[in-house]
């Protein structure tokens, strides 16, 4: 029984020893804990830490070179911050601990610097002028960090958003409604005006080509005019001119007496007109009694009989005619004494 | 509630007086649980000052219930660092940088699943034995033999028994969280493409002492409670072989219970209003 107890004993203190061992070596190790005295303390004041917790790394010309160790609350609206760093590591010349956020997601380091490598920023640098005390106490200032610019971005959304709240008021259902209704008005109209367009555009451009033959029409005109002026002036400049008028003068009397002959000749016309009139008339009584058989001419016309005798007369004439002329002396008996 | 009170309802709280009468015996029943439970703690602290009682039992219940609970805990936690650096890779890969995976795995091992999983395993393993070996005692009247020898049977069972469950859950989930941060260092090292530096990075970032202290006190009070209420139950055991069953599972479910009530009460107490700086 004893030697069940003493194994009871060691086993239960060898597993609380090794555990616990193991557990403040873990611990010792993740927080990089200074067991051998090999860290010191900076000590800085700043207005403000911004995203800064216990533990944030110190970075020094971008090395790490420890961490943050406190944060603690200071008279007169200061904050001091310790920060453990390696005892071996040179500071730079004037330090100042910038306080800035290392990547977006909420990571902060304090990174110490020259006062001369200081962004030149003007809030910046009287931060650290008014953080500077003496002592070995350093002057540190926060960066602003992605978060503040949101702030202040949220800031111009919120007025935005007044805005369009004032907007929104302003613009109720029924101005919504009716804006709606003339944007789909502008719409028919624009919708109309360029199917107008579309459809003018020829016109358009067949007006455009008349207009432009007409412009080098008028063009051409406008140079014949040049040059006809030029002659006019030329002409009037030789006396030419004057000629053409009398002459024109002339042509008109001539005309005008012309004129009147041929009103004269109209007149006679008429007249002669009027004597063909009565002259057909009477051919037309003279023809209607030729018809008619009356009259020697009319017996002529309409008795196949009497010209046939009539034309045998003319034969016998012709041939007596002949035999005059062949035998005058049977017919012809000239007798001079 | 008209609709609620239906005749096939027992007649007793058919009437709005027999209903306010039952709410107020559920309390009275609640309530005397809990002063139960509240003047057992008592006679347990009163016990501990007999120390000459209980020494020598100690490191025998703290082999059996912390020493051989290790390799539970250790195994539970091997797996769950594991999948946890799988999971933060798988669910906030792209999203954040790789190092985060690291400090996910440490944050969540040794705040929350290192001592409430290895709480609830403990809580079947050693709520259920003390339950199962006091109540056995108890129907086969060995406790009664105790107090009739003038033993006390605080001093003698249950002190030793819960001091040995408070003091060594937090060496089985110390070993736990060191055994999780492990494995899930390692999973993200073979598994996933993250680099040792990355990992360390990732766990020292947001890395406190304070989570390891927040996970101690938590497993110390998984431990006491599950041993007072393994250590209760046994003792109240009736009805032989049965008796000592349902003792047995009683405590393991009312261990789990509390083990989750206790990890939101210190969640409220310590962790509301506490940020990471």
């Amino acid at each position: 029984m004893p030697d069940r107890k003493r194994n009871s004993d060691f086993r239960v203190g060898a597993a609380v020893l090794i555990v616990t061992a193991a557990l403040i070596a873990a611990v010792v190790w993740v927080k990089q804990a200074d067991l051998g005295g090999r860290k010191t303390d900076l000590v800085v004041r700043t207005r403000d830490v911004g995203g800064v917790a216990l533990g944030n790394p110190v970075v020094i010309r971008g090395v790490r070179a420890g961490q943050v160790q406190g944060i603690a609350l200071g008279e007169r609206g200061w904050v001091v911050l310790r920060l453990r760093i390696d005892r071996a590591i040179e500071m730079p010349s004037d330090p100042v601990v910038l306080l800035v956020a290392s990547s977006l997601f909420g990571e902060w380091q304090a990174t110490v610097s020259e006062y001369a490598g200081v962004p030149p920023d003007r809030d910046l640098r009287a931060a650290l002028t008014e953080a500077r005390t003496t002592g070995d106490t350093l002057a540190g200032a926060m960066l602003p960090d992605i978060a503040q610019l949101t702030s202040v971005a949220g800031r111009i959304s919120g007025d935005v958003a007044k805005v369009a709240e004032r907007v929104q008021v302003a613009f109720d259902d029924k101005a919504a409604k009716e804006l709606r209704e003339s944007i789909r008005n502008f719409a028919q109209l624009s919708s109309d005006l360029a199917r107008t367009v579309n459809a003018q555009s020829k016109n358009l451009d067949r007006i455009s080509g008349d207009v432009q033959a007409g412009l080098k029409a008028v063009n051409a005109a406008a140079e014949n005019l040049n040059q006809f002026s030029g002659r006019v002036d030329s002409a009037t400049s030789r006396g030419e001119l004057q000629a053409i008028v009398n002459n024109s003068q002339q042509a008109a009397r001539e005309l005008v007496a012309t004129t009147t002959r041929l009103r004269e000749i109209a007149e006679g016309l008429n007249k002669t007109d009027s004597r063909l009139a009565s002259a057909v008339s009477r051919a037309d009584s003279v023809f209607a009694k030729v018809n008619n058989g009356q009259g020697s001419l009319g017996l002529l016309v309409n008795d196949a009989r009497l010209y046939r005798n009539s034309d045998s007369l003319v034969m016998e004439l012709r041939a007596l005619v002949a035999d005059v002329k062949k035998n005058p002396k049977r017919y012809i008996s000239v007798k001079v004494f | 509630m008209a609709a609620l009170v239906t005749s096939d309802m027992p007649r007793a709280i058919s009437s709005p007086a027999a209903l306010v009468g039952l709410v107020g015996s559920a309390c009275y029943r609640w309530m005397s649980a809990v002063g139960r439970g509240a003047r057992f703690s008592a006679d347990v602290l009163r016990a501990t000052g007999d120390w000459r009682s209980w020494r020598g039992e100690f490191s025998t219940h703290a082999r059996i219930l912390g020493v051989e609970s290790l390799p539970i805990g250790a195994f539970i936690a091997l797996f769950t660092g594991i999948v946890l650096a799988l999971l933060a890779s798988y669910s906030v890969g792209n999203l954040v940088p790789p190092y985060f995976v690291g400090t996910l795995v440490q944050k969540t091992v040794v705040l929350e699943l290192a001592p409430v999983l290895t709480g609830l395993a403990l809580a079947g393993r050693v709520g259920a034995n003390i339950a199962a070996e006091l109540g056995t005692m108890r129907v086969t009247e060995q406790i009664d033999a105790l107090e009739t020898l003038t033993f006390d049977p605080m001093s003698h069972l249950v002190v030793p028994r819960v001091w040995a469950s408070t003091i060594m859950f937090p060496i089985v989930v110390g070993a736990a969280m060191l055994v999780g941060v492990t494995s899930g260092w390692l999973a993200s090292l073979t598994l996933l493409d993250i680099t040792t530096p990355q990992f360390l990075k990732g766990v020292r970032i947001f890395f406190m002492d304070f989570d390891v202290r927040y996970g101690l006190v938590k497993s110390a009070s998984f431990g006491a409670a599950v041993a007072l209420i393994g250590c209760r139950a046994g003792l109240t055991t009736e009805g032989g072989a049965q008796g000592v069953g349902r003792s047995a599972t009683r405590a393991v479910v009312i261990g789990a219970v509390m083990i989750l009530v206790l990890d939101a009460f210190w969640a409220v107490v310590w962790l509301t209003g506490h940020t990471i700086r």
